[in-house]
C-alpha cells in the first residue's frame, strides 16, 4: 500500500537505521489490547482506540511500537542481542495534533554491555535527529532511575518507603507529596479498629499467630478459595505499614534527598558532581555511580556530542518496567519532545519472555520532526 | 423555544422528582395514558417532559438533545468527559443519595487508605503475576480518582454490570468501586470502605445542558428558580 502521507524524510531515516545495524520489522496495526493496558495502566484506555473481536477479545489500534516489537521478538524466539528498527503509523488520542501519526525508532534487545547499549540508544537518536535538522541545536535531557534508587536505599529508608518513592519517581507532584509525608509526623498511617484489637491481644507481635488468625477469618467468610492476597501477604504488609507509619526522616536526610532531586547540570559534569554529592552526604552509592560514569564514558567514545546533554536527577517515567536510563530530545526553539527513550529491562519478562532480556530503545515523533524541519526552512 | 426536561421514567426517582416539581408549581401530567413517555407541565406551555431511564438522561443532557434532566450526579460524571464544561448542576434535590466508594475486603487489615492501596497495587504484579483488578461499572470515575487524584496507575478494571460487591469473594476482582447508600450490602459481603475512599457523594440533581440558546431565555431561568424555591 503506497503511503502518500509518509514524511518526506522517511526513506533517509530508514537508510540511517540500516547503517545503524538494525533489522527493520513491521507489526500488525491491530493488536491485542491487554498487554498495553497491563503495562501502561488503565489510564491508557482513554487514549487508545479499542474494539472487540467477534469472540470478545479486546483489540486496539497499535498505540506504540515497543510492546509489539518485544512481543514479536518473544513469539519468534529470535536470539539476542538483536537491534530492531520500525517505522509506521500509531494511533492515540492526543490533546494536540492528529490522533494518527508516524513513529519510528530502534529497540535494542539483549545487549549485555548496558553502558554501550545505552550510549548507542542516545547517540543513534541524536544522530538521526541531527541528520534531519542539520541547522538545529538539540537539547537532550537524561535521567537515571537506578541512581535515584541507590540514593534512597543509601538513605536507610524502610523497604516500604523505598517502594513508594521509586514508584513515584518521574511524577514530581506525587514525589513531593511523599517527601512531605516523610517529614511531617502528623500524617501517620490509618489503622482500622480490628488492627487496634489485634494489637491489644499481642497478635501483631507474632506473625505466625496473625497469619493463622487471618486464615481462619478468610475461611469463615468464604474468601479463602479465591483470595488474591494470602494471609501471610496481609500480615507482612501490615508489619511493613507499621514501619511506614513510624518512619520519620530526620531533617538532614530529607535535605539530602531534596538536594539530590534538584541536581540539573551538563552531563559531562554530572559524574564528578554525583561523586562529590555522595561523599559530602555520606551515601554509599558507588556501584550505581560507576555504572552512570561508564555510560557517560561510552557516550563520549561513541562520538556523541555530550555538550548537548543535561542530566536531571528527578527526570524519570512512572512506569514500573523502566529501570535505568531515560532521555528526551528537543530542538532549541520548539517546545516539543521529538524523541524519547530509555531502558526497560523488566518489560520482556513482564510480557512473558522466559529469560531476563535487558532492553533499551527510543522512538521518534515524526509529525513533530516534520514541523521542526519545515520551521527550519525545509532543510533536510 | 420549547424547553425539554428529561425525568426518570419509573420507580422512586420518578415519584420523588414529580413531587419536587409539583411543589415548585410545575405539576406534571402524562400525555395520553399514565405509562406514556411524554408529559407536559400544567400552565407551562413552553415546557415538555420526556420520561427516560436514568442513564439515558445523562447521555441526552450531554448531547444537548434535552435542556434539563433529573438524574444522579454519579451517572452524569461517569457518562460525560468534562462534565462541568458541558452541563450545569443547578440544584441538588435531596433524594437518590448514593456514594461512589472504593471498597476492599475487610480482611485486608493493612489497607485502610488509598496510599495503602497504592502500595499493594505497586507490587501486585510481582507477587501475583497480574495487576490489581477492580470490579466496577464506573470506569471514568475510577480512573480519575486512582490515576488523577492518587497517582495509582497499576491496576486493571474488570467491567461489572451487576452484583459488583460479590466480585472479590468470587475471585473475579480484588476490590470494587461501586455505589452504596447505607453500606449494608458491602458489610454483608465483608467489604470495607477506605477512609479516604469516597469518590463522590452523589444525589439526584437538576442538571442543565450548557446550550448557547439558554442565555436570556426566561423559561430556563424560571424553571431553575422554581425548583430551587421548592427545596
Amino acid at each position: 500500500m503506497p503511503l502518500i502521507n509518509l514524511p518526506a524524510f522517511a526513506g533517509d531515516l530508514l537508510a540511517d537505521f540500516e547503517r545503524m545495524e538494525t533489522l527493520r520489522v513491521d507489526t500488525p496495526v491491530i493488536q491485542p489490547a491487554e498487554p498495553f493496558l497491563d503495562m501502561a495502566g488503565e489510564d491508557l484506555r482513554r487514549r487508545i482506540f479499542l474494539t472487540q473481536s467477534e469472540t470478545g477479545e479486546s483489540l486496539c489500534l497499535r498505540p506504540e511500537f515497543t510492546i509489539p516489537v518485544c512481543l514479536r521478538h518473544i513469539e519468534t524466539a529470535t536470539g539476542t542481542p538483536q537491534r530492531y528498527a520500525y517505522l509506521g503509523e500509531v494511533f492515540r488520542q492526543r490533546r494536540e495534533g492528529s490522533s494518527e501519526f508516524y513513529q519510528a525508532g530502534i529497540e535494542d534487545l539483549g545487549e549485555p554491555d548496558t553502558a554501550r547499549a545505552d550510549a548507542r540508544a542516545v547517540g543513534d537518536a541524536m544522530q538521526v535527529l541531527a541528520n534531519r535538522l542539520p541547522g538545529g541545536r538539540l537539547k537532550v535531557t537524561l535521567g537515571d532511575q537506578s541512581v535515584f534508587e541507590a540514593v534512597i536505599a543509601a538513605c536507610g529508608l524502610p523497604a516500604g518507603w523505598q517502594k513508594r518513592l521509586i514508584h513515584a519517581f518521574g511524577d514530581p507532584k506525587q514525589l513531593q507529596k511523599l517527601l512531605a509525608e516523610l517529614a511531617d509526623p502528623k500524617s501517620a498511617g490509618v489503622f482500622g479498629h480490628e488492627v487496634e484489637r489485634l494489637a491489644i491481644t499481642g497478635m501483631l507481635e507474632d506473625e505466625d499467630r496473625l497469619v493463622a488468625h487471618i486464615g481462619q477469618i478468610m475461611e469463615a467468610t468464604g474468601y479463602s478459595t479465591n483470595a488474591s492476597r494470602s494471609p501471610r501477604d496481609i500480615a507482612r504488609r501490615l508489619k511493613e505499614k507499621m514501619e511506614l507509619a513510624n518512619t520519620r526522616l530526620d531533617k538532614a536526610t530529607l535535605a539530602v534527598m531534596r538536594e539530590f532531586l534538584t541536581l540539573d547540570l551538563p552531563l559531562a559534569d554530572a559524574p564528578a558532581a554525583l561523586f562529590r554529592f555522595a561523599a559530602k552526604s555520606g551515601l554509599k552509592i558507588e556501584a550505581a555511580l560507576s555504572l552512570f560514569d561508564g555510560r557517560v564514558a561510552a557516550l563520549s567514545r561513541a562520538g556523541a556530542d555530550i555538550d548537548l546533554i543535561r542530566y536531571r536527577a528527578a527526570f524519570g517515567r512512572p512506569l514500573d518496567y523502566y529501570t535505568g536510563l531515560v532521555f528526551e530530545i528537543e530542538v532549541e526553539g520548539m517546545a516539543a519532545v521529538l524523541a524519547g527513550g530509555g531502558r526497560f529491562d523488566r518489560l520482556l519478562t513482564l510480557l512473558g519472555a522466559r529469560e531476563h532480556i535487558p532492553a533499551v530503545g527510543f522512538s521518534l515523533w515524526l509529525d513533530r520532526i516534520e514541523q521542526a524541519v519545515s520551521a527550519a526552512g525545509g532543510a533536510k | 423555544m420549547t424547553v425539554t426536561i428529561a425525568l426518570p421514567s419509573k420507580g422512586r426517582m420518578k415519584d420523588d422528582a414529580s413531587a419536587i416539581f409539583e411543589r415548585a408549581g410545575m405539576k406534571i401530567v402524562a400525555v395520553g395514558n399514565d405509562r406514556s413517555y411524554r408529559g407536559r407541565v400544567e400552565g407551562w406551555d413552553e415546557v415538555e417532559i420526556a420520561f427516560l431511564s436514568a442513564s439515558e438522561i445523562s447521555r441526552e443532557i450531554g448531547s444537548g438533545s434535552v435542556d434539563f434532566g433529573v438524574t444522579g450526579e454519579d451517572l452524569v460524571r461517569e457518562g460525560l468527559a468534562d462534565a462541568d464544561a458541558r452541563v450545569e448542576f443547578c440544584a441538588r434535590l435531596g433524594f437518590g443519595h448514593a456514594d461512589v466508594v472504593v471498597a476492599v475486603p475487610e480482611i485486608w487489615y493493612d489497607v485502610d487508605t488509598m496510599a495503602d492501596l497504592g502500595d499493594v497495587a505497586a507490587d501486585f504484579r510481582a507477587r501475583h503475576g497480574r495487576r490489581l483488578a477492580i470490579a466496577t461499572k464506573y470506569w471514568r470515575l475510577t480512573q480519575q480518582f486512582f490515576s488523577g487524584s492518587h497517582g495509582i496507575q497499576l491496576y486493571r478494571i474488570v467491567e461489572s454490570l451487576g452484583a459488583t460487591e460479590g466480585a472479590p469473594a468470587s475471585g473475579s476482582a480484588d476490590i470494587i468501586v461501586d455505589i452504596t447508600s447505607t453500606g449494608s450490602t458491602l458489610k454483608a459481603n465483608h467489604l470495607k470502605i477506605l477512609s479516604d475512599g469516597v469518590i463522590l457523594r452523589s444525589e439526584a440533581c437538576l442538571v442543565r445542558a450548557r446550550k448557547a440558546a439558554h442565555a436570556g431565555d426566561p423559561v430556563v431561568d424560571r424553571i431553575v428558580a422554581a425548583v430551587r424555591a421548592a427545596l
